[in-house]
């Protein structure tokens, strides 16, 4: 059975609605995945809103989705306030927490709509709301197996992949790939050398036939955004090369990037594959399109 | 005729619709969307996007058909909602590449390039 990825928001850390970003799109980081006949939907960014208008015309009857929040940063949760499936009765929405026992999710989709915040409270949502945790990092929806991984980033955030008939699609945003860079003098050094990452998280993205993730900057920008939490694109291909996988998103683009910035990231990203030797396919995560692996 | 073709070069204002002294501002879409055909069987050529739903496809039956053996019989749609096009991959053996990438499905842009097997077009927005 097929699966298919559909991107509502690509921007990372603001919305950037504009010419400048029409191409690559300024709603926030919002991904739908269906898998075996479950919707899982993989963070809840200002995409989120379009996402839920589409489900209704989809799903007249209800809507049940499977929500993978990477972290709780407001680039990731903003559209679900404005979710329509959340509003109706029929829907079922089940939401992840990473660590067993902890609400952290629940109580800042929460918090997020205290009345200080938003004028409708979360508990005035129709929808039945279902809080699910991952156990020792894993748990299974249909038959799709779901695993996280931790990431480096401000407060953390976790990577999901998703495996279904020898299919695995790997969402990884918000993580600061070139602090754990195993030579972090590498990058000075030799630029173009392939930078090795920590065995872990490449044994965690191995084989994915998709790889979505945070390749918010450039390799000339990286040093002055150091601590911010996010990735060079340039060592997001390294890690893709290092894993073997066939395809990859490069998301959560720069809100100061322009269309024409993004376009020439990746140019130099699909260079920097060759390089290596590699067929890696990369491109820039696109609002609006949709991939059937 | 739901497709209408233009053979004399992609500049043509031969099929506007309407009448274009009425049609500025934020009024009306005065040119249709627009898939002009650079390379493969019948290039150049150009189709104006008017109906809802057209088919790119080798079967005679479609509103694009390209007589090229890598091209599905019904290939993939444009479907059109406003001024908005999105194009669909009918479950072709060949699949539908939009700027190098094979996708499902995407909202086009101007100047996207859509490849299937040899043939090639650019995808230009009404204004
Ligand atoms: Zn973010
Ligand atoms: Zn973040």
């Amino acid at each position: 059975m097929p699966a298919f990825v559909r991107f509502w928001g690509t921007r990372g850390s603001i919305p950037t609605p504009g010419h400048q970003t029409r191409r690559y799109g300024g709603n926030t980081s919002c991904v739908e995945l269906r898998m075996d006949g479950a919707l899982l939907v993989c963070d809840g960014g200002t995409g989120l809103r379009e996402l839920g208008l589409d489900l209704r015309r989809r799903m007249p009857e209800g809507v049940e989705a499977h929500l993978f929040f990477s972290h709780m940063h407001w680039d990731h949760i903003q559209g679900f306030p404005f979710f329509v499936p959340a509003y109706s009765p029929e829907s079922r929405l089940h939401v992840y927490e990473t660590t067993p026992g902890d609400d952290r999710v629940r109580r800042l989709l929460h918090g997020q709509m205290k009345s200080e915040y938003f004028p409708v409270s979360f508990s005035e949502l129709g929808a039945t709301i279902e809080a699910r945790y991952f156990s020792n990092r894993e748990l299974w929806v249909r038959g799709v197996r779901v695993r996280c991984f931790e990431q480096p980033h401000p407060g953390r955030s976790f990577a999901f992949s998703f495996e279904h008939e020898g299919k695995k699609i790997v969402y990884a945003t918000d993580s600061e790939l070139d602090s754990c860079v195993c030579d972090p003098l590498l990058r000075e050094r030799e630029p173009e050398a392939l930078r090795r990452l920590p065995a872990d998280l490449v044994r965690f993205i191995e084989g994915a036939d998709l790889l979505i993730a945070d390749g918010q900057y450039t390799d000339a920008e990286y040093p002055s955004k150091r601590g911010w939490g996010h990735a060079s694109a340039a060592t997001v291909v390294d890690l893709a090369v290092q894993a073997g996988v066939r395809q990859c998103a490069i998301f959560h683009h720069d809100p100061m990037h322009s269309d024409d910035v993004v376009e020439e990231k990746i140019q130099v990203c699909r260079a920097r594959a060759r390089t290596h030797g590699s067929e890696l396919v990369v491109f820039g995560a696109r609002e609006g399109v949709e991939l059937k692996l | 005729m739901i497709v209408s073709e233009d053979r004399f070069g992609f500049d043509s204002d031969s099929t506007l619709v309407g009448e274009p002294g009425a049609l500025t501002g934020w009024g009306p879409i005065r040119r249709p969307p627009r898939l002009e055909l650079l390379q493969g069987p019948g290039a150049p050529r150009a189709f104006d996007l008017l109906a809802d739903e057209m088919v790119i496809g080798r079967s005679s039956q479609v509103e694009i058909c390209i007589e090229s053996q890598l091209m599905s019989r019904r290939h993939a749609a444009l479907r059109r909602s406003g001024p908005d096009v999105r194009l669909v991959d009918l479950e072709s053996a060949n699949g539908v590449y939009l700027n190098g990438v094979r996708v499902h499905s995407a909202g086009l842009l101007e100047g996207d390039t859509i490849q299937i097997g040899d043939v090639l077009f650019v995808y230009r927005e009404g204004g």
